[in-house]
């Protein structure tokens, strides 16, 4: 257990040093690919390379709400405020990408469906998601970084929402593909992926998720030292007897 | 020092320790206090008795270290624990737009008082409170208010009373009162959180004075049996 | 038995009594309901020559926007003043606490929205006093006032609560929104598609009653 933790902390240590490097040249890789490399979608156009950042992007939020509820758990059971930390960091890529993937697919929706938004299933979850979690960081932010209670509120709200999540899909399904729509939705029912495409979305992964996960571990240490902030600035009223 | 008597603590805490933050509000506070005794808990403000009594009375889970109150671990939070202490807090605890009689009247349902009405009847009339027990508790004054709660805090009959600041907003009438019928109260055992340094001697057995969440004087305690030292 | 359930019946009790006495804050919610349920119906009545098919929908906003208020303020109070410690102090469960809380509001916003039925049956000349509906309001209670209860709960201490109290419950309650709007549509005999949508209520209802009685005891520890 402790060598494990030390492991990781040592391996944590080297953030500054290892995670840039990664993150700026698989960013650019994905640029560079999405931009260049990939061919032209015959059907619909330019605005398919939407597509390279759109579909790693809601990957990455998934991802990082799975954090968010693991964490919260964390919190709740082990009453340790670093964990707290994590949740808000994984929570604010989490809504920043799932705002990536709403936008992007707007851009996308505009040309090829004619509007930025439908109410499809598979946006309106997204929609909800997005919701659960901004609400979460703004229940969050109402109380201040030392806040064992306020963070424990938060902690169990963030597992409302995780659990709220399947349900949500659920719902939404029956509600919109057991309706007659009005916009028929082509899907993804793309005809096999052209290899090169297909190797663009893989470098898209990869960017996208070191970014989310970079992003994720600055949030997570500006807010852990907001926390030290807080507790130095306590230690010192003490101390001046205030 | 004189040998200790042997006798079992009725509330007895081991490096009880709230941290808020990195910042220990409650620090490794263990003390032993004998059933019957009056302990006065005093220090400057945010010295932590707030947060010390708050614990004792399980509203807030200690982040390290346990209590132990009439047998029961506190971690636990069994309702047996609960049902033995009594807690006066900084705020009254009572409904506003409830009588006194209703108020009372609740909690005595809450704690499972068996034959309410004659114990609720014999402590309004001692706080003072009976001829007004049918008016809206809001329209009470803030003495009053003080009365009713402690009241409430002995309406189960708890072997153990938690007070903070119990003097707040009574009159020396109510003051009087409070002695009587709380702090020395025979066979109840109390620790009171207090600024009234001047009381402490009426009515105190002991003090327990804490510094930046820490003990540094108890004059309250018992010396307790460590484990396995031979008797 | 009667000493498990004497607690939450002793809440449940107090509550009401509270709401009774404090008459004005659920008013509140009533009036805010009623005038909700009028003011869609100026609304929608310029827009659209038939307005039924709007009900549902009409309905189930204004009952979870008037269950929000109304849940958050009565909890407020008993934060306010400090006595929800003292539930918390004594020896009954706060899945008791919560319990006996919950069912009380649940209790008065039943009353409001019986009310509203009423008011829009003559508004929208639909007759809304049926078996079915009545089954499908209970239900859509039960589900958002349970987890209503509990964030009300966790967010009366913050600051900007009455803001942020609708923020945070109406996502998590989009699934049992659905659920009941269609529901409702269908008891109307309005077209809304195929899906059992009684059954999507209640499995939501039970989702956040669930959830929430289970949740409380961890939420109010601290």
């Amino acid at each position: 257990m402790s060598a494990l933790t030390s492991t990781l902390q040592r391996v944590y240590g080297l953030w500054w040093i290892v995670l840039p490097p990664i993150v700026g040249s698989a960013v650019m890789a994905m640029i560079i690919g999405a931009l260049v490399v990939a061919p032209r979608e015959i059907i619909e156009g330019d605005v398919q390379r939407l597509l390279y950042i759109h579909f790693p992007s809601i990957l990455a939020a998934y991802g990082a709400f799975g954090v968010v509820f693991v964490a919260s758990l964390v919190v709740l059971w082990k009453r340790d405020l670093r964990w707290d930390a994590v949740a808000r960091g994984a929570a604010t890529v989490g809504v920043l990408f799932t705002g990536l993937t709403l936008a992007t697919g707007a851009l996308w929706g505009k040309p090829i469906w004619g509007v930025y938004w439908t109410w499809d299933a598979r946006l309106t979850s997204t929609l909800v998601l997005f919701l659960i979690y901004a609400a979460y960081l703004l229940a969050r932010s109402m109380a201040d970084e030392l806040d064992e209670q306020a963070a424990r509120f938060a902690a169990v709200f963030a597992v409302l929402g995780a659990l709220d999540i399947p349900l949500v899909m659920f719902s939404v399904t029956w509600w919109r593909t057991l309706h007659p729509q009005p916009i028929i939705m082509r899907g993804l029912e793309r005809p096999a992926m052209p290899a090169e495409m297909l190797a663009v979305l893989l470098i898209a992964f990869l960017g996208i998720g070191a970014l989310a996960l970079w992003l994720g571990v600055l949030r997570t240490e500006a807010e852990w030292l907001a926390k030290r902030t807080a507790t130095l600035r306590a230690k010192i009223d003490r101390h001046q007897g205030a | 020092m004189t040998t200790a008597r042997i006798e079992a603590p009725i509330l007895q805490t081991l490096a009880l320790t709230k941290r808020y933050g990195g910042l220990d509000v409650v620090r490794q506070v263990a003390i032993a206090l004998p059933a019957g005794s009056r302990t006065a808990l005093v220090g400057a403000n945010g010295a932590g008795k707030t947060t010390l009594l708050a614990m004792l009375s399980t509203l807030v889970t200690p982040s390290e270290g346990d209590a132990t109150i009439v047998g029961h671990s506190l971690k636990a939070r069994p309702a047996a624990l609960r049902r033995a202490i009594g807690v006066l807090a900084h705020a009254p605890m009572l409904y506003e737009e409830m009588t006194p009689l209703e108020n009372l009247g609740f909690f005595a349902r809450l704690y499972g008082v068996a034959q309410p009405e004659p114990r609720i009847e014999e402590l309004l009339r001692a706080v003072g409170v009976w001829n007004r027990r049918h008016e809206a508790t809001s329209v009470l004054s803030r003495g009053y208010h003080q009365r009713l709660a402690l009241a409430r805090a002995l309406l189960h009959r708890p072997a153990i009373l938690l007070a903070d600041e119990p003097e707040t907003g009574l009159d020396p009438e109510g003051v009087e009162m409070l002695d009587e019928l709380a702090l020395r109260a025979p066979g109840l055992t109390v620790l009171a959180a207090t600024h009234r340094v001047d009381r402490v001697e009426a009515w105190a057995t002991g003090v327990v004075r804490l510094e930046h969440g820490r003990v540094v004087e108890d004059t309250a305690s018992i010396a307790v049996a460590r484990q396995g030292a031979p008797a | 038995m009667n000493e498990a359930i004497g607690p939450s019946m002793a809440v449940v009790m107090k509550d009401l009594r509270l709401a009774w006495r404090d008459r004005a804050g659920w008013a509140s919610a009533g009036a805010f309901a009623t005038i909700a349920v009028l003011v869609y119906s100026f609304a929608f009545d310029l827009a659209t020559g038939d307005i039924r098919p709007l009900l549902p929908g009409v309905l189930w906003t204004t009952f979870l926007f008037a269950g929000i208020f109304a849940g958050g303020q009565s909890f407020a109070r008993e934060s306010e003043e400090g006595t929800f410690d003292a539930l918390l102090l004594s020896p009954v469960s706060p899945t008791m606490v919560y319990l006996g809380k919950a069912a009380a509001n649940i209790i008065a916003m039943l009353v409001i929205e019986f009310l509203q039925l009423g008011l829009a049956t003559i508004l929208f000349d639909t007759n809304l006093v049926s078996l079915e509906l009545l089954v499908i309001v209970f239900l859509g209670t039960v589900g958002s006032v349970s987890l209503t209860t509990l964030l009300s709960t966790m967010s009366a201490s913050m600051r900007g609560r009455a803001m942020l109290l609708p923020v945070m419950a109406l996502p998590l309650l989009v699934p049992l929104l659905i659920g009941a709007v269609r529901a409702t549509g269908a008891s109307l005999n309005l077209e809304v598609g195929a899906a059992p949508w009684t059954l999507l209520l209640a499995v939501a209802a039970l989702w956040s009653a669930a959830l929430s009685v289970l949740l409380f005891p961890i939420a109010v520890e601290r």
